[in-house]
Parts: C-alpha cells; sequence; structure tokens
C-alpha cells in the first residue's frame, strides 16, 4: 500500500487552505494562523514504489505548482501541527478514485489497484481538541458521507 | 412463485389498516392508507402475497416525484376574500391550471409540451429546443456537494431522455438559502450552516456544469431564514434536438439497454425519500455521488448513435431508477427484465435494491434486435459501458427475473393506474393589503437607502458564484450573466442569450433564458407572487431582445406539507395565476416540475418552507445579433422609463429595510405589459435601444443605478417626470417594484422614432447618462437630490458576497 500526498510549493497560492482558513475565522473560531491543504490517495495493489512515484508525478501532481510525498501510510511521527483527515466512508461512491484506478490504467501500468481518496488539512497556531472538531464536523466533513480523523 | 433467499414475500394479505400504516412507515414507502389498501385488494385478486421488489416498485412508481399525485388528485379549494367563500372541485390542478393555455391555444411551434422529459419549442424548419428545470432540494440539504451536483447531472439526462436525445447547450441554477450570516447557535441541530450549503451547492453545481463542458448561463439566489434547513436547488438544461427525433415508440419485441454508469446502493428511496419531510435521521442511502465524466461520454455516443438510428426510444434513470424508466418505457408494451444482468458497482445488492437505485449517469434505450450488435460496439468503442437486460413484451405485464427466479410480475395497467385519487382539502383566505402611511424620507435618507438596497443579499452581486461557473464554453453564450466595461466593473444581466451556430449551420438564430421568482411577495399573497414571477421572467428575456410572441415557460413549484390546507391552498393561488398569466399573455407552459413536502423539524416542531415558485421563460428569436445588454453606454444619450410606477411596496426589499409591514404586492397588468414588451422587440430589431434593463427587486433607483455603475457612467433623472398612478413619496417612486416596467437607453437623434413606436403605451423621458460618473436622482416639486459616485454604489452592490 502506498499513500501519496500532493502538496502546494512554497511560493505558489494554496487556494483552497487560504478558503478553508477564511471559512474557520467565518465561523468565529480564533487561534488558527494559517492552513495547507494536501489531497492524498491511497493505492493498494501490487505496485512497487517506483511505479507509485510515476503515478503520483505523471497523474495526480501538477510539476510546476505541486510536490508529492510517497509515503507507506503508516503512522509517521506525530506531527506537531494538528492534521484533520477526511476520506468517504465505505460504500460511498468516490468517483475521482475511480478515474484515478483507470488514469493509472491508461498509463500503463496493468496491475489491479484499489484507490481511495481523502483530504489533508494541516492546521497551524493554537486550537484544542474541540476546537479541531468543530473544525472538522462544521466545515471540512460531512459526516453523512465521511469520517475524519485528527492526528 | 418461487422465490429465492435474497427476495422475501411481504405479507399484506392479512393485514389491519393499522398494520398497513406501519408497513409503509417502516419500509419508507411514502404510501397512504388508501393507497396501502389498493395493493392489498391486488394481491388479494392474485390471491398471493406480493414480493419486496414488487411493494417497492409499487412505491417508486406511484411517488410524489414520480406520479405528482398531489396536484393531479382531487382538490376540494375554498378561496374566502372579505367573508365571501367560493369553492371549487379540481379534479386534476395542472391540467386545469398550468397546462391549460398549451392545450387551449395548440401553438404550431410548440412542439412537444407536458409529455415528455423536457417541453420542446421550435428552432428553425429543421430542429427544436428543449429546456427542463428539475428541483435536488432534500438531497442538497444533506449533502450539497453531492445534492447539487446529481441535481445538473439529472437535469442534463432529462435533455438525452427527451424524444431520441437533444444535445446540451446550456444550464440555469438558481438556489434558495438561508441568511448565511446566522449564528452558528441558531442553526437547527444536525444540519449544515447556510453559508456552507451555499457553497457546497454552488461548489457542486460548478464542478458537474463545467466538467462537462455545458455552459452555466442564468441563474438567481434568494435568501430567506425559512430555508434554513431546507434550501431549494432548481436546475435547468437547454438543449437543442432535430425535429425528426422529437418522437419515441417503443415496440414489442425492443431489446432494454443500459448506458451508463453501474448500480449500486446510491440514492434508494431518493422517490419516496422526497415524499416525506427531512429530519435528522434521513440516511445515508439517500446521497447521491455524480460522476460527470461518465455522463459526458454517455452523451456523446449516445448521439451518435441517435444519428445512426440505432435506438427507438430513451429515457434517463431519474428518481425510482431502473423502476421508473424501463416502468415508463414499457407502459404499453410490457417488459421483462433479468435484475442479475445489471452491472453492480460492487456485490452484495438484493433484487429490490438493484431495481429502485437512483446510481447516477444511467440511461435506458430500446433497441431494435436487428441493432443489438452495432449499438454496443459503438458505445464499447468510446469506453461506455451498454448492457442488454431485458425486452420489451406484448403480455402488457411487468416480469422481473433474478438467477432464474420471477420476483415480480405484474399488471403495467395496475402499475400506472391503479394508484387511487387522493382527495384534499384547500383553503386560502385573501389577506386584505392595504396602502401604508405615506413614507417620507430625506436625501440622506434616500441615499442610504440605496445602498443598503444594493448590498441586500437578494439584489448585490452574486460574482462570487457566477465566475465559479464556466459560461463560455461551447463558445455560444453571447449575451453574458455578467455585463459590463471590464472584469472590475459589471452589472446583473437580465437573462442569457445562446447563439447555437456550431449545432445549427449558418443559423441567425439565437435563444434567450431567463427566471423570475420572488417568494417575498408569497408570504402575503402567492397569486401576485407567482403574476410577478411570470411577468419578470418575461422581463427579463425581453429585456435583452426576446420576441414575448415566441416565448414558453416552465414552472417549478417548490412548497411546503400539501397536507395543511392553507399552504396547498395558497398553491391552488399560484396555479390560478399561471393559467390567468398564460391566457392573458398568450405564453404556454411547456413544461414543469412540483417539490412538495418542502418541510424540516426542529426540536419536534415542523416547519413549512415559504413557498418558492420559479418560472423559466426560453425565447427564440430570429437575429442573435439584435440583442442588447444593460449597462449605459454613452454620455448625452437619453434615458426612458417605460411604464407605470404605482404604490406597491409590499414584499419589497425597501418593506425589508424600512421594516414596513403594510403596503400592496405588486399587481401585473398583463395588457399593458404585453404591448411594451412587443415594442421593445421591435425598438431592439430596428437599432434604436443603446441599452435596456428590468426593473424588479429594489424598483427604479436600483435598476438606473445598475445600469450607471456597470458602464462606469453617471446619469440623472428627474423624479418628477416618471410617471405614476395617483400621488406617490419620492422613496415610494424609487423603491417601488411595479410590473410592466424596463429602462432604456436611447441615442437622441433616435429619440422621435422611438416615441413614435411607443405611441399609445405609458413612457417618459426621465434624464440623460452623463460622463462625470455620479448618479443622481432630483425632484425639485420635494426638494430631493441624492447624488452618489456610481463607483461607490457598485462598490456596496459587489461587496455583499465575496465568500
Amino acid at each position: 500500500m502506498f499513500e501519496i500526498d500532493i502538496f502546494t510549493k512554497e511560493g505558489f497560492k494554496d487556494s483552497r487552505g487560504e478558503h478553508v482558513l477564511s471559512d474557520i475565522l467565518g465561523i468565529g473560531i480564533k487561534g488558527v494562523k494559517k492552513v495547507d491543504y494536501s489531497p492524498f490517495y491511497i493505492i493498494n495493489g501490487d505496485i512497487n514504489k517506483s511505479e507509485a512515484k510515476t503515478i503520483a508525478s505523471e497523474l495526480l501532481s501538477d510539476k510546476i505548482t505541486e510536490g508529492f510525498k510517497v509515503g507507506s501510510g503508516k503512522q509517521e511521527k506525530k506531527s506537531k501541527n494538528p492534521i484533520i483527515e477526511v476520506l468517504y466512508k465505505k460504500g460511498v461512491t468516490d468517483t475521482v478514485s475511480e478515474s484515478v484506478a483507470k488514469a493509472i490504467k491508461d498509463l500503463g501500468i496493468t496491475k489491479d489497484v484499489k484507490v481511495k481518496t481523502g483530504h489533508k488539512y494541516y492546521l497551524h497556531g493554537n486550537a484544542s481538541q474541540d476546537v479541531l472538531n468543530k473544525i472538522a464536523i462544521k466545515l471540512l466533513a460531512n459526516t453523512l458521507v465521511q469520517e475524519y480523523k485528527i492526528k | 412463485m418461487k422465490n429465492k433467499t435474497s427476495c422475501r414475500t411481504i405479507e399484506i394479505l392479512n393485514l389491519s389498516d393499522k398494520e398497513l400504516v406501519d408497513l409503509s412507515t417502516k419500509n419508507v414507502l411514502s404510501l397512504s392508507l388508501d393507497e396501502m389498501k389498493s395493493v392489498q385488494s391486488y394481491f388479494r385478486k392474485l390471491k398471493r402475497n406480493p414480493t419486496d421488489v414488487e411493494i417497492e416498485t409499487i412505491a417508486q412508481t406511484w411517488s410524489e416525484h414520480c406520479k405528482h399525485k398531489t396536484l393531479t388528485g382531487i382538490i376540494e379549494y375554498t378561496e374566502e376574500e372579505y367573508s365571501k367563500k367560493t369553492k371549487r372541485t379540481y379534479n386534476n390542478l395542472l391540467k386545469e391550471t398550468v397546462f391549460k393555455t398549451a392545450m387551449e391555444s395548440n401553438k404550431k411551434w410548440c412542439l412537444s409540451v407536458f409529455k415528455d422529459n423536457a417541453g420542446v419549442i421550435e428552432f428553425d424548419a429543421k430542429n427544436g429546443v428543449a429546456f427542463k428545470v428539475e428541483t435536488h432540494n432534500h438531497p442538497s440539504a444533506l449533502e450539497p456537494y453531492g445534492g447539487a451536483a446529481t441535481g445538473i447531472g439529472g437535469v442534463v439526462r432529462d435533455i438525452l431522455g427527451v424524444g431520441l436525445g437533444a444535445r446540451p447547450l446550456a444550464n440555469t441554477d438558481v438556489f434558495c438559502f438561508g441568511n448565511p450570516d446566522t449564528k452558528d447557535s441558531q442553526v437547527p441541530e444536525g444540519m449544515h450552516h447556510p453559508k456552507r450549503i451555499a457553497k457546497g451547492v454552488v461548489a457542486g453545481v460548478r464542478d458537474y456544469g463545467n466538467r462537462m463542458g455545458i455552459p452555466t448561463v442564468n441563474g438567481a439566489v434568494y435568501f430567506d431564514d425559512g430555508y434554513i434547513a431546507n434550501p431549494l436547488v432548481y436546475c435547468g438544461t437547454m438543449g437543442i434536438i432535430p425535429k425528426n427525433k422529437i418522437d419515441k415508440k417503443v415496440n414489442s419485441g425492443d431489446l432494454i439497454l443500459v448506458v451508463g454508469g453501474r448500480t449500486g446502493r446510491d440514492g434508494i428511496h431518493g422517490a419516496t425519500f422526497s415524499s416525506t419531510y427531512l429530519d435528522q435521521e434521513s440516511d445515508i442511502s439517500a446521497v447521491q455521488i455524480g460522476n460527470p465524466i461518465v455522463e459526458k461520454k454517455v452523451l456523446d455516443t449516445m448521439l451518435k448513435a441517435r444519428d445512426l438510428n440505432l435506438y427507438r426510444a430513451v429515457t434517463d434513470c431519474g428518481a425510482g431508477g431502473l423502476s421508473s424508466a424501463i416502468g415508463e418505457l414499457g407502459e404499453k408494451t410490457g417488459a421483462v427484465v433479468y435484475l442479475d444482468k445489471v452491472p453492480l458497482k460492487y456485490d452484495g445488492l438484493v433484487p429490490w435494491e438493484i431495481w429502485i437505485s437512483e446510481a447516477q449517469e444511467r440511461m435506458v434505450f430500446a433497441v431494435p434486435p436487428k441493432n443489438k450488435k452495432r449499438i454496443v460496439e459503438l458505445f464499447k468503442k468510446e469506453n461506455v459501458e451498454a448492457v442488454f437486460v431485458g425486452e420489451f413484451t406484448k403480455d402488457k405485464k411487468l416480469t422481473l427475473k433474478y438467477n432464474g427466479h420471477v420476483v415480480a410480475s405484474m399488471d403495467m395497467s395496475f402499475l400506472h393506474d391503479g394508484i387511487p385519487k387522493p382527495k384534499r382539502p384547500a383553503v386560502c383566505k385573501i389577506k386584505e393589503e392595504k396602502v401604508q402611511k405615506p413614507i417620507k424620507m430625506t436625501s440622506a435618507d434616500l441615499s442610504k437607502t440605496l445602498k443598503s438596497a444594493l448590498s441586500d443579499l437578494n439584489v448585490c452581486s452574486k460574482e462570487w458564484i457566477i465566475r465559479q461557473y464556466d459560461y463560455e464554453v461551447q463558445g455560444q453564450t453571447i449575451v453574458k450573466p455578467l455585463q459590463g466595461t471590464d472584469i472590475e466593473v459589471s452589472g446583473p444581466g437580465d437573462a442569457s442569450v445562446i447563439f447555437p451556430y456550431t449545432s445549427v449551420n449558418g443559423t441567425k438564430k439565437g435563444v434567450v433564458l431567463s427566471n423570475g421568482l420572488n417568494p417575498s411577495y408569497g408570504k402575503i399573497n402567492t397569486y401576485k407572487m407567482a403574476s410577478s414571477a411570470i411577468e419578470e421572467s418575461l422581463r427579463n428575456a425581453v429585456a435583452v431582445g426576446a420576441d414575448v410572441e415566441k416565448m414558453s415557460l416552465l414552472d417549478n413549484f417548490c412548497w411546503g406539507n400539501p397536507n395543511n390546507p392553507e399552504i396547498l391552498g395558497s398553491l391552488v393561488r399560484a396555479a390560478n395565476a399561471c393559467y390567468d398569466m398564460s391566457k392573458a399573455f398568450d405564453i404556454p407552459f411547456i413544461s414543469g416540475k412540483d417539490s412538495l413536502h418542502n418541510e424540516y423539524s426542529i426540536g419536534g416542531k415542523k416547519y413549512s418552507i415559504p413557498p418558492a415558485l420559479l418560472i423559466s421563460a426560453m425565447s427564440v428569436i430570429e437575429n442573435a445579433a439584435n440583442t442588447v445588454t444593460m449597462p449605459l453606454k454613452n454620455g448625452g444619450n437619453k434615458i426612458f422609463i417605460l411604464g407605470v410606477t404605482r404604490n406597491e411596496i409590499a414584499g419589497s426589499v425597501l418593506a425589508k429595510i424600512k421594516n414596513i409591514k403594510d403596503g400592496v404586492v405588486p399587481v401585473v397588468y398583463p395588457k399593458e405589459s404585453k404591448e411594451v414588451m412587443k415594442r421593445i422587440y421591435k425598438a431592439i430589431n430596428n437599432g434604436l435601444i443603446e441599452s435596456c434593463h428590468d426593473c424588479s427587486e429594489g424598483g427604479l433607483a436600483v435598476a438606473i443605478s445598475e445600469m450607471a455603475f456597470a458602464g462606469d457612467k453617471g446619469v440623472k433623472v428627474d423624479i418628477d417626470a416618471i410617471r405614476t398612478k395617483g400621488k406617490l413619496r419620492v422613496a415610494e417612486i424609487l423603491f417601488s417594484e411595479s410590473n410592466g416596467r424596463f429602462i432604456v437607453e436611447v441615442i437622441p437623434e433616435n429619440g422621435s422614432k422611438f416615441r413614435e413606436i411607443f405611441k399609445g403605451c405609458v413612457f417618459a423621458e426621465v434624464g440623460c447618462v452623463t460622463e462625470d460618473k455620479y448618479v443622481i436622482f432630483e425632484s425639485t416639486k420635494n426638494k430631493i437630490k441624492v447624488k452618489e459616485k456610481s463607483r461607490k454604489l457598485l462598490k456596496a452592490w459587489r461587496n455583499t458576497i465575496s465568500w
């Protein structure tokens, strides 16, 4: 299993992150200074790391404005800023993942893969656990179809 | 009948009335006791209990969403005005009101009216244009992004499913939301904040429309606390279709082909769910997720198949899924379907789930057996999944099989005509409207009010929304939603014009799309709300150059719970207005849709939404080049106001800002208005009009200011020259929302020709365009002078929504 994180390169505008920050301020939460947004893809299947890198660079990221990180998806050491991760619940149609799986085949990687997509929000500043939960529920995850984790 | 474990028999033959009701509630069937009893007696005749597949099929087919049973049922209506009661019984409200003008006038250019997935009018000798507007309220309340996206996806499929398929050219979208500035603590438990709903809905429409390559060209947004837990999401699509592809017919022996997305558990019970009210427990399977890429592939490929004459009929899988689509196509023939052949997203679906799933992006075709190979090859070549799942028969029965076992077998006639007609009482007490106390305001007060009106949520710029939509894709949008001198300086266009030159070679013609909506009038008087919405949609279209003689309308009723006689009564009044106006203007309705039961509960108490009637108008014009926009063009040009200003303040933006309780809601005078509209078309086609703007929310002051700041010009208006009915105060003249008015810019040399055309109508020259960029309203009689920089007014208008 590989987890591919896409992030905006330094010096480019992360407009989704900026929007989330303005939404957080909009619901009256103070203390959060900055939000970095990063979409991520969990790819399950019999692929190797170099194939995962090809998928990340050729398919999932924009070479000019975005960078990527290919990880094993295991819990890495805890970052000092909180991260809110949002994923679709099981059984909910994830159309982006369907397109990614098809596109991986189009790249010439013919092994069968299963893809899940998600969103990561890196929050800078001060926020208690309660506030993080509120941000997740009120702004980032629709708990009817999505679940979230605070890391 | 043999059953496998995957299909259950439902005990119904021996149930008491109470048990029947419980069964309906427990299984989310949304069937009334009378309906359950009809089901019971049908199966008593068959001497067996129904299967779960059969019960679910009946519930889908008889749902409010598919059958419109309230509005086509019996309504016993009582109207009370000045304690005088009149009674009338409607056997089918829609047929007796909204549809009636189309039936009576029988216009040759109306090609398909109220019988297919969309209404179709003539475009030219060879083509028609189809237009449909749908609602997707409940799904959007729960999952704004997915709900709105699938709303657009659904209405695009309606256009694909009209006749043998039309090519979508443009989308429209109209929303009603709760106040986006609502405090978090005032949002009902378990519901999303209105701003989150608004953002999610806009993103959903944006992503689906943009990805399918269909421009979103026209819309409106209305904010009111009444929509806080039940937003309204109207999605529309217009498309073009060759005249010889408008008819469809299913023959016995034709094969049933399912094309597009796979079937999953998505949106199960969407159709019956729309007949119930929202609460926190509304469940996950009602949520649908859209995939525009799949639908785009279906669109492209099916139009190829259409032009090769590979199929005889098509319809979309909307509410009720395969059950509704195949049920409709096979109504006259009968059908047998092998449910195990339907391609699934994942295992584990039981037969009834496959049959009623509302998974998106699916279309159903009737294919003559000789084309079996060719059509599948065509779809396969474009990577579109297409699978035969059964055939249309001769036996007029619906037979469903699963792994060789019959799981449903019912008569089509019972399914489609077996529903008992419900009977509902409706009452309307017409509120007396009296003129408010004279509204006295100083010049400074008027200035302030003008700025408040421009920045009011229901008047202000919707640029933040509009700019997210691609309204240019396909390159045929020649009159656009925002109009002005540059990207920072723009005003609200009245209507959009599509010039379909890529679909129709060498054409000069255009299609005008507009809308009208004003729920704030409906809180006082739904008859006037409906008539005003109709006129507003016509005025918007006429203001850009539409021909009022070749216009068609769509209705979309979104109402509260029709079991409440007063709520149903207010709907009957609105429906009556639809008939009266379409008759008086001689403009037919060609299609429509209703969404009832827009009701939500907070803390156990149920609330119905403020009634909302969206009217969408479509007009075909001879020359798409003969259209105008609303920004003022040149200093020195004359400003005319066409129409009469009356003392009509109730429901207006002024009444809201100043908290004025009394007043009269604007009335429509069709004879006056139509005459003005006809002549505007003539004047535009004679090149006599430089700019034209409809006058609605916020009245003359708002409309004239918008024209000035959109053109980055100034304007000087003599209030005393404005034609009024009776004696009005300055504030009333500037902010009254009387119908039937347009503001027009004319170059001085054309003044006399212009006056000649409008001879006999009420109009007046009231001022001129200036280059000094000041908006001035002056009355020497009342010693009033309102003077504001047009850039400042632009700022007031632009800054409210910039999320």
